[in-house]
């Protein structure tokens, strides 16, 4: 029945899907689901667009399974056999399982930098509304030419990259109430190699006792039960399977502790220089007497103490790497060095701890590295923004050369006629006229513009102003047309403005108009998508001439 | 010139290049063009880090100088600490804690010891020490500036001991750097600032707490531990004298700088110069003497119920019950010392005890004023088990401080949290010249004194009790936490009032969920009562503000943290102060004390909490602030900070930029202001842009 030549997996009959029977198919890329008695299927989904996989709870009477897809569509497939259909959907969970991951990565890598960009720039998600979700144009044009830009310096760093652990993880598994009486707790991958990372204890009880002694699932019952994972409960009994793990990290700290800082800085114990004697002073010290404090406080006392390894441990997940590198460093500079003397070494790392803290940014003569400077090449432009530009015919150089040629000659012949120029006081009337304030500058309502237009008008014109500018740089950018590819984009650029224009455009204006404004605010936009059509038109005239 | 005619003066500032330093940059120049007028200028500092620190200061301040003038400055300065961090022996300094190497220095340099080791060669004694001793007073130590490391590799390399050249050095330095214990607490002053010369300037940095240092220098407190130790003590010394006797005793008459030389815990003008009475003349009586006080002691601590008494009504029962008179109890610390002495005891660790208690004796004996003394049968929490201590506590903060004042010409105190200043004069008992308030120009509002506006008015009364544990409060606090911590980059440092407040309201975090709701944010660390773990706490702190993770920091006001500890930069950001930092005012020892306050100084208790609780809250806040191009937000969790009261009280560099627009603030509004503040900062370095800022915050 499988059509392709593509290797199968798994194959489970007697699976619904949308009320219909049918069989599931587990293939090297996708998985696919096909009615019965037919050829063809008609569901089928690559492994990489299959976000995570769900199954119904054990107790239901319909044993489910559901793909949940990136896009966010889901898939439920009803398996109905009646003597196996838990071990068929078991079967095809565990087969995902391994399944899905391998290919989670890749997908999710381009995914994540995608979706990283789009939160990262707003500027970049709003052009991503106004451009991908209004379809003027397609998500992979749109990503074309930004995702190449990106991925050459991030495929560098990505490849070293290891994500960090979020220091809620166990915070993630939050319980669920089941109605009757149960707690659930809903367990990822993710969340569990987290706790192995930042646990090794547990992980090494892990490879002890499952599957040996206990199923992965009783294992990790256990785990939440345990007061290891309630911090707030103090370990009782040595039944407890995680009673070691707690016995192990209490180690853990203490060597931590016993270790010491290595800045000198922040080590309290040395901070005191000259403490009192024993006895002396007014307070009478920490009551010395630990024992007799209540259960209550030594709970407390107990969160404290976890929070502060937890803590730790997460931090030192994301280090070990670095340490493992750093000891590789060191032990090679130590060999010929060979001064690991912590008399000699430590008044090194005081040195420099003292040094950072007795210099001050701002007192220095110098202000370290020096801003860019922004190389304006018209500085009046800079000054004055973007100036309408009249609608112009373009020149060609020919003409451009003629008319310096042209202005070169004026110049050379030029004579000053002092006979005919204006009397003074015209001058200084015509000057007075033309300074600000005068008769002739008064007509100036460009500053009542954002006065006269409301916010949101201006937010929607911005917003438009951006989409134009991306479609534009997508077309200018195609010139010079020099390969078939630009020629096709380029064509497929105009219509993508004309769309636009359209779409987007004409509906703005139409508003404006309804509403009151009698200024063009669109003039402008015109203008450029204008001249583009006209470098288009230019382009198109050009090419037939040139083909005929 | 004018430093002469200073003679007292409190002054406050928050200067970024480090108050003493800059202390120390008017005096030097001053002192440059005055032909040398002043000896040694003693500038004294709380914490072994910032000793370094302000020493690392001077040494570019005096590098400046050559530089600027071309000659080379004849400039001795250096800073003293205790043996622990000078010794470079290399047996005696790897023991960890101070008083280990104390012990184990005197029993390697002890002259007794010195001198046994003429006739047998077997006797360890310290090289270091030796070598000193042979050659290292004969010149003095070279011109320049020397830090504890330069002091020790200097050591090193000549083979001299450093804290006894340090110690040496101090005679004619021009700066000497030390913990202010070392002037103020008698036992100590008495060793090392003899010899300052009258003329010397003292500067007091970070001065804010000097009142409780002097207090707790002259304090005492007596456990039942403490008199049993002291038991076996006596014990040690009868058999040594009865062994002893057989040898003959001889009085050691002179004492070697090395020797154990237990210092009177008076001052100086109160020892007497007469002979020791003849009762506790001899070896042997002198004991019997110290087992009868050790008895009426043990007797007084069986006590049911709280007692408290002053010392004239001490002594007159002591007298009573066993007959026990005044004078022979003044001279029961200077007895003992010599007969420690006599006895060639090396170890004087071991007889910290019986020190404890003949130094009782003579403080109770000495001053009937300024001092009380309660023995309670149990601790306030815990009434079923007993525990009796006896608190000798000195209530009067001018009594340590009166010799500084008397014998140096110029006193400087300084600090960055002294407000309000009028108070300092009043319970050190002097007069001040000039007190100045300085204040400073900081880049941006720095300030947002916040108020929970929901929650309850909960204090009628700066009092500590359990109804400060309602629960909507610490859910509001874990909220405002909470929010921040999804808004502030990198380090967030929050005080608590209290060790057993933080433990409370952490647990029900917990159990709200709120702390795991911040750790999606940041990591989350907690300071603990263990100094060594916190030191790893803070280590990772910091460790996780640089790495970017960004992290929490959870601290208790007066604590270790909070009194030592900076958080420049991106160590911290916002620095949260959940409720006023009042003492716990239930406390025996405090009532005495306010009443005390009231009584002599007419100084109302409410003032003096309220001034305690604000110099604490702004010490605290403090931290976070360093430089100019530093920023932080600095957020009063509490609605009293607004009260005029409580906010007269922070210091003024923080009172100008509280805004009456940024009082009473809510969660959201706080946000507004952080994201301006935080913003912009990078950029709001001009006084214009801070301008627009406050136009922009008034719109909202």
């Amino acid at each position: 029945m499988a059509t392709s030549s593509e290797e199968v997996l798994l194959v489970v009959k007697r699976v619904r899907q949308k009320k219909q029977d049918g069989a599931l198919y587990l293939m090297a890329e996708r998985v696919a689901w096909a009615p019965e008695g037919k050829d063809r299927f008609s569901v089928s989904h690559l492994y990489a667009d299959i976000r995570c996989q769900k199954i119904s709870p054990d107790g239901k009477s319909k044993i489910q399974l559901q793909l949940v897809l990136h896009t966010g569509e889901t898939t439920n497939f009803h398996f109905t056999s009646e003597s196996s259909a838990m071990k068929d959907r078991d079967a095809a969970k565990d087969l995902l399982q391994q399944l899905l991951p391998k290919f989670k990565r890749k997908a999710n890598k381009e995914l994540e930098e995608k979706n990283r960009m789009l939160q990262e720039d707003p500027l970049l998600f709003q052009l991503y509304k106004d451009l991908v979700v209004s379809q003027v144009i397609s998500a992979e044009e749109f990503w074309a030419n930004r995702v190449s830009m990106n991925s050459v310096d991030h495929s560098l760093t990505n490849s070293k990259q290891e994500v960090g652990i979020s220091a809620a993880f166990l915070a993630d598994v939050r319980p669920q109430t089941d109605g009757c009486n149960g707690l659930r707790y809903n367990l990822t991958s993710d969340i569990i190699e987290s706790i192995f990372r930042t646990y090794p204890a547990v992980k090494q009880k892990y490879g002890e006792n499952v599957p040996h002694n206990l199923t992965e699932k009783e294992f990790w019952t256990r785990f939440f039960q345990s007061h290891y994972f309630h911090r707030d409960r103090i370990s009782t009994g040595s039944q407890d399977l995680f009673a070691e793990c707690g016995k192990l990290d209490e180690q853990g700290l203490k060597s931590m502790v016993g270790q010491g800082v290595r800045n000198s800085m922040v080590d309290l114990t040395s901070l005191e220089d000259k403490s009192l004697d024993e006895g002396y002073g007014i307070s009478s010290g920490p009551s010395t007497s630990s024992h007799n404090k209540t259960l209550k406080e030594n709970s407390n006392a107990a969160i404290i103490k976890r929070f502060n390894h937890h803590s730790a441990m997460v931090l030192a997940t994301g280090l070990r790497k670095q340490d493992a590198q750093n000891e590789q460093n060191g032990e090679t500079s130590s060999t010929d060095g060979n001064s690991k003397d912590s008399d000699f070494f430590q008044p090194s790392v005081k040195k420099v701890k003292l040094q950072e803290a007795i210099e001050y940014a701002d007192l220095e003569q110098e202000n370290g590295r020096k801003p860019v400077a922004l190389n304006l090449k018209k500085s009046d432009r800079y000054s004055h923004g973007p100036t309408p530009v009249q609608c112009q015919q373009y020149a060609t150089s020919q003409d451009i050369i003629n008319s310096v040629n042209c202005i070169r000659h004026e110049i050379a012949d030029y004579t000053p006629r002092l006979t005919q120029v204006l009397s003074s006081s015209t001058a200084s009337t015509a000057i007075a006229a033309l300074s600000p304030g005068g008769v002739l500058m008064q007509g100036g309502t460009q500053q009542a513009i954002n006065q006269m237009v409301p916010n949101d008008t201006q937010c929607e014109l911005k917003h438009l102003y951006v989409a134009a500018g991306e479609l534009l740089r997508h077309f200018w950018s195609c010139f010079p047309v020099n390969t078939p590819f630009l020629e096709e984009k380029v064509v497929k650029m105009r219509s993508n403005l004309e769309r636009f224009q359209v779409t987007k455009l004409c509906p703005f204006q139409e508003k404006m108009q309804r509403q009151y404004l009698s200024t063009n605010l669109t003039g402008h936009l015109e203008e450029m998508l204008q001249t583009a059509y006209n470098k288009f038109h230019a382009w198109q005239t050009r090419r037939m001439l040139r083909k005929t | 010139m004018e430093i002469s005619l200073l003679l007292q003066t409190v002054q406050e500032w928050k200067t970024w290049t480090g108050s003493c330093s800059s202390a120390m940059g008017v005096l030097l120049s001053l002192s440059s063009s005055q032909t040398a007028g002043m000896g040694g200028g003693g500038a004294v500092e709380l914490i072994d880090f910032s000793v370094s620190q302000v020493v690392e200061e001077l040494r570019r301040l005096i590098d400046f100088y050559e530089k600027e003038t071309g000659e080379r400055s004849s400039f001795l300065a250096l800073a003293l600490s205790s043996r622990k961090n000078l010794c470079v022996h290399p047996e005696v300094s790897s023991l960890r804690f101070g008083k280990e190497v104390d012990g184990k220095c005197h029993s390697l340099t002890a002259s007794y010891i010195r001198a046994q080791r003429h006739s047998d060669s077997s006797v360890q004694t310290c090289r270091f020490y030796e070598e000193f001793d042979a050659l290292g007073r004969q010149v003095p130590l070279p011109a320049g500036i020397y830090n504890l490391d330069d002091l020790k590799s200097f050591g090193r390399r000549r083979g001299w001991c450093p804290y006894y050249l340090a110690r040496y050095s101090i005679l004619h330095a021009n700066v000497v750097v030390y913990s202010y214990h070392y002037l103020l607490d008698p036992k100590i002053a008495d060793l090392v600032s003899k010899e300052l010369a009258k003329k010397s300037v003292v500067v007091f940095d970070e001065a804010h707490n000097i009142d409780n240092v002097c207090i707790d220098s002259m304090s005492v407190n007596i456990t039942r531990r403490t008199l049993d130790r002291t038991q076996s003590n006596i014990e040690t010394l009868q058999n040594t004298i009865q062994r002893r006797l057989v040898e003959g005793l001889k009085e050691a008459n002179v004492a070697r700088e090395t020797d154990v030389y237990l210092s009177n815990p008076v001052l100086p003008d109160e020892i007497l110069q007469e002979a020791v009475p003849g009762s506790i003349r001899s070896a042997e009586h002198f004991v019997g003497f110290l087992k009868r006080l050790l008895e009426y002691l043990k007797s007084r601590l069986r006590v049911q119920h709280v007692v408290q008494e002053s010392p004239p009504q001490f002594l007159k029962d002591a007298f009573e019950k066993v007959c026990i008179d005044r004078k022979p109890l003044r001279f029961c610390a200077e007895r003992l010392r010599s007969l420690l002495r006599t006895l060639e005891i090396a170890d004087i660790a071991d007889f910290s005890a019986v020190t404890l208690i003949s130094n009782f004796a003579t403080l109770v004996s000495t001053y009937s004023k300024g001092f009380t003394i309660i023995i309670e049968p149990f601790e306030d929490r815990t009434p079923s088990i007993a525990n009796p201590i006896l608190h000798f506590s000195c209530m009067d903060s001018s009594i340590a401080i009166k010799p500084v004042f008397e014998r140096f010409q110029t006193v400087i105190i300084t600090s960055g949290t002294l407000s309000p200043l009028d108070i300092y004069p009043k319970i050190l008992d002097f007069r001040p010249v000039t007190m100045a308030s300085f204040t400073m120009t900081l880049a941006r509002a720095c300030l947002c004194p916040l108020p929970r506006s929901s929650s309850p008015l909960f204090f009628s009364s700066p009092v500590f009790t359990s109804f400060l544990f309602l629960s909507a409060v610490i859910r509001n606090y874990g909220n405002l936490l909470l929010e921040m911590s999804s808004v502030v980059p990198d380090g967030i440092v929050a005080f608590f009032t209290s060790y057993q407040y933080m433990e409370n309201i952490v647990a029900s975090w917990y159990e709200q969920g709120i702390l795991e709701n911040i750790q999606r944010n940041k990591l989350i660390f907690i300071e603990t009562q263990d100094a060594a773990e916190t030191s790893m706490a803070l280590e990772k702190y910091q460790e996780a503000c640089e790495n970017g993770r960004g992290a929490i920091l959870l601290s208790v006001a007066r604590g270790k943290v909070s009194e030592g500890i900076d958080f420049v930069h991106h160590f911290g950001r916002a620095v949260i102060m959940f409720g006023v930092p009042y003492v716990y005012t239930q406390s025996r020892l405090l009532k005495a004390r306010l009443e005390y306050l009231r009584d002599q100084f007419q100084i109302r208790e409410n003032d003096f909490l309220t001034f305690d609780a604000m110099r604490h809250a702004a010490q605290c806040v403090g931290r976070v602030i360093r430089g100019k191009t530093d920023y932080g937000l600095m957020i009063f969790a509490d609605k009293r900070y607004a009260r005029a009261d409580k906010r007269g009280k922070l210091p003024r560099w923080i009172q100008e930029h509280i805004t009456d627009s940024s009082l009473n603030l809510t969660i959201d509004e706080t946000e507004d202001q952080l994201g301006l503040s935080l913003l912009t900062l990078d950029q709001l370095q001009s006084e214009e842009m801070l301008k627009k800022i406050a136009q922009i915050a008034h719109q909202i």
